[in-house]
Order: C-alpha cells, then structure tokens, then sequence
C-alpha cells in the first residue's frame, strides 16, 4: 500500500465500482433445492485438460470452469453479458483508478484452494503475469491464445495478501470484460500449470473426483466454498459422446439432463423439442461466427484485390439458409445487434464488400480477379483446408461452391482437429473455412485476439499498422457513443481489406430438460458454465 | 468341349489340340446368351455392373444439375420434377451427387481392386513359381496382412495418409494384396507342375520367361474372379471410409460421404438424403457380387458341375 498512497483516499472520493458477492443473488422464481447430480453433454474429452488458459475451445472451458474462480464473472443468472452485469467472485470489490490506468481488485479472505491451501493476491499475480507472458512470470503456458488480451498490461501488484492491483499502460475499460470471462479463471501458484492438464486444484464450486478418458468427468461438491449455500448440487457428471445423433437420443432418453453449448443446429433442437416437449429450448447467440481464413503472408492473398473478390464472392445470406437452415445471422468481426453490442449496423453493412445484391457481388468479384490477373484462361486454383468436422465440412463445401460461379477453383483438404491450431499458427495454409469463438463480446477480446499483429490466434497474418492504430484508441475511448464509433470503423476497415472476411453469426439452440433451473444461456457460450446456482426441480 | 477349352489357353491349346480339330467358333453373343441363360443372378449383376460403368462414363450427360452447386433457396427439397431425388442440407441435387458419385465409387473400386490385384498377383506368382524362402518370407508378410480385416486396415490407413482420393485408392489396395497373393499363389502351385511348364524348363527357357509367358496367361481365370469379388468390398470400403469422413473428401459427391453424419442428423426431416446413396451403394455391391460369384462359377471347373 505503501507504494500507493493515493489509493485509499481515490478509493474514498472517487467511490468504489463495488459490487457485492454472489451470496446477494436471489435464485429466479421458485425456492432452489439442494442435492441431485447434473449429467451434462460433453462433446469430446477436454483437450487441454482443465487447463482453461492454455485452450481455445469450449471443449475445455465447459467442463473446467465449474472447478475454478475468476476474479469477476458475468452474472450466471443474466442472460445478456455487459459490464453492468459482472459480479465479483475472488474479487469482493473492484475500483478503477488514475482514469482507467489502474484496476484494483480487493479479494475474498475466506477462500481456499480445493487442496486446503490459501488463497491470495499472489494467484492473481501469478497467473496473469504468467497468460501476459511477464519477464518475470514464475510459469510458463505451453499454448498460450489470449497473451494479447493483456498486452496493455504493464505490470500487476500484489499490493497485500488481499489487494492486487493491475497496473495499464493506457486507460483500457475492456480489461474487466476480458477478466469476467469463462476464459480467465486463476490458476493455484503452488500447482504447475501442466498439471492442471490432467487434474484440477481450483477455488470453484465444485471439485474434481474423477475423469475417465471417454467415459466421465465427475465433480462433487465443494464443501468448503466461500459462497455460503453454494453450490445446490451434490455433483456433477460430464459424459462425453462425438456422435451428433448419440449424444442428443441421450437427452431426449433422460440420460443427459443439459446439452454441450454450441452443438444443437437449428434442425436437431426442432426434432428433439419435438419429440420430447419437457426439453426446453433456448435461443440465443454463441459468439462464434463463420469465417474464411485468407493467408496474407502469401501470395494469391497478399493481394487485397484477390481477397476482396473472394469476399464478394460469397452470399452470406444464402450461407445463412444453407449451412445453418436459418439458425445464423449476417454480421462483420462483432456481434451483430440484437445479440452484441458493438456489431455493425445492418445499413453499414450494406455497403461493404460482400453484403450487397450477390449478382452484383458476384459480377464486382470477376471484375477484381481479371484485374488481379486471374480468368477463364488462367483460374485462380485455391486449397481450402478445414477441419474435418460436419460443420467445417459443409461451411467449406458452400464456399467452394460460391467460389466456383466466379471462376475460382477450389479443392478442399480435410484436417485433423489436432493438426489443423498448429498448421494454421504456423500459416501454413492458403484459405480455410473456420469458426472463431470469442470468450465476451467485445472490441479488445477480438480485436486484439484475431487481428493484432503477432498474436497466436491471427491466424491470416493480416498486419496493418493504420488497423493497429484504430485498434488502440477505440480501446482506450471512455465514451461508449464515441466508442461504438470507432469500433464500427475498425469492422468496415476489416471488411474492406477483406483481412478475414464474415460469414455469419452462429445462433444457439440450448436445449435442457425443464426440471435444471438457473442454467440460463448468455450471448457467449464461454462464460456460463460455473454451475454454482443450478438446481434441480426434481 | 467348349468349357474345357476356355480352361486350357496360349501354348497349352497348341501342344494339346491339332489345328483344325476345334470346335466352331462361338460368337461373344451367343456366349453372353448363354451366360444369361445358365446364371440369371449372375447377368442381374453383369446388368447392373454395367449399369454403373455407364452411370458413371456418362455421369455429365445423365445429371441435372452441378452436382457441388449448394442451392439456398432449395435447401431440403423433396424428389419433384426439377430434383428428381430431392436435395441435400446445402441444397444440392442428390440425383445429380448419385450420378457423379457413381463416377468415384467406380474410380476407386476399380483402380483399388486393379492395383491390390496386380502387386498381390505378382507377389503370388513369383511366392507360387519359385517357393522356398522367398515363398516362407512372403506368405508370412501376407499372413500379418491377412490378419486385419480389410476395413481395420483401410481405415488406419487412410486416417495416417490424410482424406484424398488417391489416398483411399492406396488404402483400399493394400489390405487386397494378401487376398490375391493368396488366390493367385494356389493357381500356381498346380500350375507348375503340369507338363508343358516341364517341356518349357526342358528346353531351357529361363524362370522369369516361365513364370510371365506360360504360368501367369492362365491363372487369368481366377484373376478375374478376384477382381469382380473385390470390386463390391472395395465399394463398400470407399463409402465406410468416406461415411466415416476420411475417404473421398469434398467438394466430390461420394455416396458414403452422403450418408455422413450431416445427412444422418437431417434424416428425420429429409429420409431421401440417406436413402437413394444407400440403394446405389446397394445395389452397386449387389451388382458386383453377384457377377463375381457367377464368374467364379464359370470359370473355375471345380465349381463348374457335370
């Protein structure tokens, strides 16, 4: 504290961003009930264990996040992610000070790690000083995707056991959506990260009793959390099933009692809603969108001419119909409203490449390849390579087809889930058809995630320093009107430049038997997995 | 006569039957005629082998429409008069996907059968001629092989080769060698022995002449037989490959790939997705099965009867 002698009095006057712990949130209607054991979909084993900062996929987040804490998280029980909804979990209270340059969190004192250990402003430090990649970080991620969420960081200060302070470069009022992310929990600093690939030592709700490789995960409740009353259930059991049409016969028997975020397409919610009223479906927005990756470090797509014609190539709305059947929406690099914030306006979009009548796209798109040397005489031939997964395979297979009507020639070249994050870390690809996910919907996560140069998850290479510049001051904009604003013009630059050109925006369709309650789908897939207030009526 | 004459060809006709002694000489008609005739199973298949072989060579004249064109508007239609078959999740013709999947399926049956029944035969036939070690080593290798089931080893094959069509044409081929070795071998073995490969050593004509020029032109028999049996197994593999996503990839219509797991999740609400790829793949094993049993019964005097 000593080093902060303003702190106390900022946090006086200046009056705290306090926000109460979770022991104040009511339960949604009737009085919960204790006891019963959730059976949950799992869509694959967990491929990076629960080790949640090393992966970027929902495959590990579900299942680890019922294990951890975060600092903040976004209110389980609110189905829309903003900052008026983050609560405190380690974090009692939060203050941001110096005009956004400093966040301080004030943390639980009666928290203890599932081991008996203490919990203290010495995890925090340590885990964000090892996802930033400090010089000084006592570890070290094997894959580490979101460094960039916190490249604005210049230092974090673990100013007592129970006060930690992260200290910005710039002003950057993001950084607390990132941090109430499923993707942000905080690591033990007395277990090695590598372990956590196979076990788990959290502070969360419930504890990890067993994982059988392709059989279960099971948790049981942790007796000891700090949230008094928490959690309702004596247990949790994650069954992992790949086959589509396994896995959603075993909710509709009862077996399964919720589903895998993410995985029910429009047509399979429809057939089981169907045949099993009691299944309650919930629709709302994944986060995840549909992309083409385009390698801009390479030649044909070096060229931003060949980029923008394959963009006006492809007819988002007819891919809308006839990858997801109606269950997605058109929109740029965010969310579009009414499921995000920051997405572009529908007349905004109009206008970009891509997005207009797609005859007249189409027509725009020859024009651009004849202009970039390619034609009837001399086609433009393209590899697409794709993970080998019905929904990338078809994703793929409408591309190829939009692809052909402007004279381009693809093939596509199927890959393994394990092969395909290092060949397209490495670029080591022409295009690909892809799904992205971002943990909250916001400009910094994605941004910085996706389009940043140098980070791990910009897959295409796309490295512009005028983008870069926009990136930043958005980012560091305290108005959200001139926000909005600015992020808006970051998209329409982003589409322009064709640096990974949209698709669509996946819809989803939750599905999960009426008797779970407080299990309330968000606009993210990535942050509602906690489990801490779902009960069963039953 | 006739019958034992199809058994006995190239040098072996001119050392056992005097010019001019023959039969007369029966046309191809009259022969498929009486194919017909003596195996009616047996020309079903032929009919519906061929049936393929048509389908397929005229795979861009018999299709409606562009068989890898997605279709928003169409999504899921039923069979009518412009999608005779209905359309697929993305829109597409089945009936046009069929036809040109006829194509790839005949592709990789054959070339597959073709190129296991070839490298099978010729380890076979030089395993059969020259016994001793290189028979010991070779047949021990085959026994290893023989050991997988054909799909076991297609499958682990073509998941470490990666989704291509000449990937699956590899990988099917493979797991083919030690069957044709096998076949090929045994014709060999009894070949060898008979007289005219005696005379032929007799007069100093040197082993590999023996083996290519005398032995091999008369185990064409049980080589046919091998690769109309095969052909149906080959067939079925490419759709199990591809049905279990690493045989045949897209944008190339391919009947297992078909029945994958998106048409799988649509069936309910769109039965033909799954069930016009099932009835050709049915009907192209059947087809090939049942010829091949009515060639082996044909052309293998131990089955021949009377």
């Amino acid at each position: 504290m000593s080093r902060f002698p303003r702190l106390a009095l900022v946090l006086g006057l200046a009056g705290l961003s306090a926000v109460t712990g979770l022991t104040a949130i009511p339960a949604v209607g009737q009085a919960p009930k204790s006891g019963g054991v959730l059976n949950i979909m799992q869509r694959e084993d967990p491929p990076q264990g629960f080790s949640i900062h090393e992966t970027a996929t929902i495959s590990t987040v579900w299942p680890g996040m019922p294990c951890f804490n975060n600092l903040v998280l976004f209110d389980p029980l609110k189905k829309t992610e903003s900052m008026d909804t983050i609560i405190g979990e380690l974090a009692e209270k939060w203050s941001w000070q110096d005009n956004y340059r400093n966040l301080v969190f004030f943390l639980r004192k009666d928290v203890k790690w599932h081991d008996g250990k203490p919990f203290t402003s010495k995890d925090v430090k340590y885990t964000f000083d090892m996802v930033r990649e400090a010089p000084d970080a006592q570890a070290k991620l094997r894959i580490n995707p979101r460094k960039d969420w916190y490249a604005n960081v210049e230092k974090i200060e673990a100013a007592d056991p129970y006060t930690v302070v992260f200290h910005l470069k710039r002003p950057q009022p993001s950084l607390l959506m990132m941090l109430a992310s499923g993707y942000s929990p905080v690591y033990p600093a007395h277990v090695p990260p590598a372990e956590l690939r196979t076990t788990c030592v959290g502070t969360g709700p419930f504890k990890l009793k067993e994982w059988k490789k392709g059989e279960y995960i099971d948790f049981v409740k942790n007796a000891d959390y700090f949230v008094k009353g928490r959690p309702y259930l004596d247990g949790l059991r994650y069954i992992p099933i790949q086959e589509r049409g396994t896995k959603f016969a075993a909710l509709q028997s009862g077996r399964l009692d919720v589903a895998f975020p993410g995985d029910a397409s429009k047509t399979i919610a429809d057939q089981v809603t169907k045949a099993e009223p009691r299944i309650k479906l919930t629709i709302a927005h994944q986060n995840v969108n549909d992309n083409l990756l385009l390698n801009v470090t390479k030649p044909p797509f070096n060229n931003v001419k060949v980029r923008q014609a394959i963009s006006m190539a492809i007819d988002r709305r007819a891919a809308v119909q006839a990858v997801h059947q109606g269950g997605a929406v058109v929109g740029a690099s965010l969310a579009p409203r009414p499921y995000g914030v920051w997405g572009l306006l529908e007349k905004d979009l109009a206008g970009l490449p891509g997005y207009g009548k797609s005859a007249d796209e189409k027509a725009r798109a020859r024009k651009l390849l004849i202009e970039a040397g390619f034609g009837p005489a001399n086609p433009l031939k393209v590899e697409m390579a794709t993970r080998n997964i019905p929904i990338y395979i078809d994703l793929a297979s409408f591309v190829i087809s939009e692809l052909r009507q402007v004279g381009v020639e693809a093939t596509l070249k199927q890959i393994e889930t394990a092969q395909w994050h290092p060949l397209a870390t490495r670029k080591e690809y022409q295009a690909g058809p892809n799904l992205t996910g971002i943990g909250p919907d916001d400009p910094d996560a994605n941004f910085y995630e996706n389009y940043a140069c140098g980070s791990p998850r910009n897959y295409t290479g796309y490295c512009d320093e005028q983008v870069m510049k926009m990136i930043d001051q958005q980012s560091q904009e305290l108005d959200p009107k001139k926000r909005v604003q600015m992020v808006w013009n970051v998209q329409k630059k982003l589409e322009e430049d064709a640096a990974r050109p949209m698709i669509d925006w996946r819809l989803e369709h939750y599905l999960q038997w009426q008797y779970v309650k407080n299990l309330i789908p968000h606009q993210s897939i990535y942050n509602y997995g906690r489990m801490q207030e779902v009960w069963l009526d039953k | 006569m006739a019958d034992k004459r199809s058994t006995v060809t190239g040098d072996a006709i001119e050392l056992t039957l005097p010019v001019g002694l023959g039969l007369p000489r029966v046309g191809f008609g009259t022969t498929i005629w009486r194919f017909c005739r003596r195996k009616p199973l047996g020309a079903a298949g032929g009919l519906l082998t061929l049936a393929l072989v048509v389908t397929a060579v005229l795979a861009n004249f018999l299709a409606t429409q562009d068989p890898i064109a997605t279709d928003a508007v169409h999504t899921l239609a039923r069979p009518s008069p412009q999608f005779w078959l209905g359309t697929d999740h993305l829109g597409r013709d089945i009936y046009s996907r069929i036809v040109h999947g006829a194509r790839v399926s005949l592709i990789v049956g054959v070339l597959s059968t073709l190129l296991g029944s070839v490298l099978g035969g010729l380890i076979g036939l030089l395993s059969g001629y020259f016994g001793g070690r290189i028979d010991l080593i070779s047949q021990r290798v085959m026994d290893i092989l023989q050991g997988l089931p054909l799909l076991v080893l297609a499958l682990v094959m073509s998941a470490s080769l990666g989704p291509s069509i000449q990937n699956v044409i590899l990988a099917i081929s493979i797991p083919i060698i030690p069957r044709a070795g096998r076949v090929i071998r045994s014709s060999v073995l009894s070949i060898r022995e008979m007289q005219y490969i005696e005379a032929a050593r007799g007069l100093g004509i040197g082993h590999l002449r023996i083996a290519f020029r005398h032995v091999l032109p008369n185990t064409i028999g049980p080589f046919i037989v091998l690769t109309t049996a095969q052909l149906g197994s080959a067939i079925l593999v490419e759709a199990a490959l591809s049905f279990l996503g690493v045989g045949v990839p897209e944008p190339y219509p391919s009947w297992g790939r078909m029945l994958s797991v998106s048409a799988a999740e649509y069936a309910q609400k769109a039965p033909w997705l799954v069930l016009f790829p099932g009835i050709a793949i049915s009907l192209a094993v059947f087809g090939s099965n049942l010829l091949g049993d009515a060639l082996r019964d044909t052309l293998d005097p131990r089955l021949r009867g009377g």
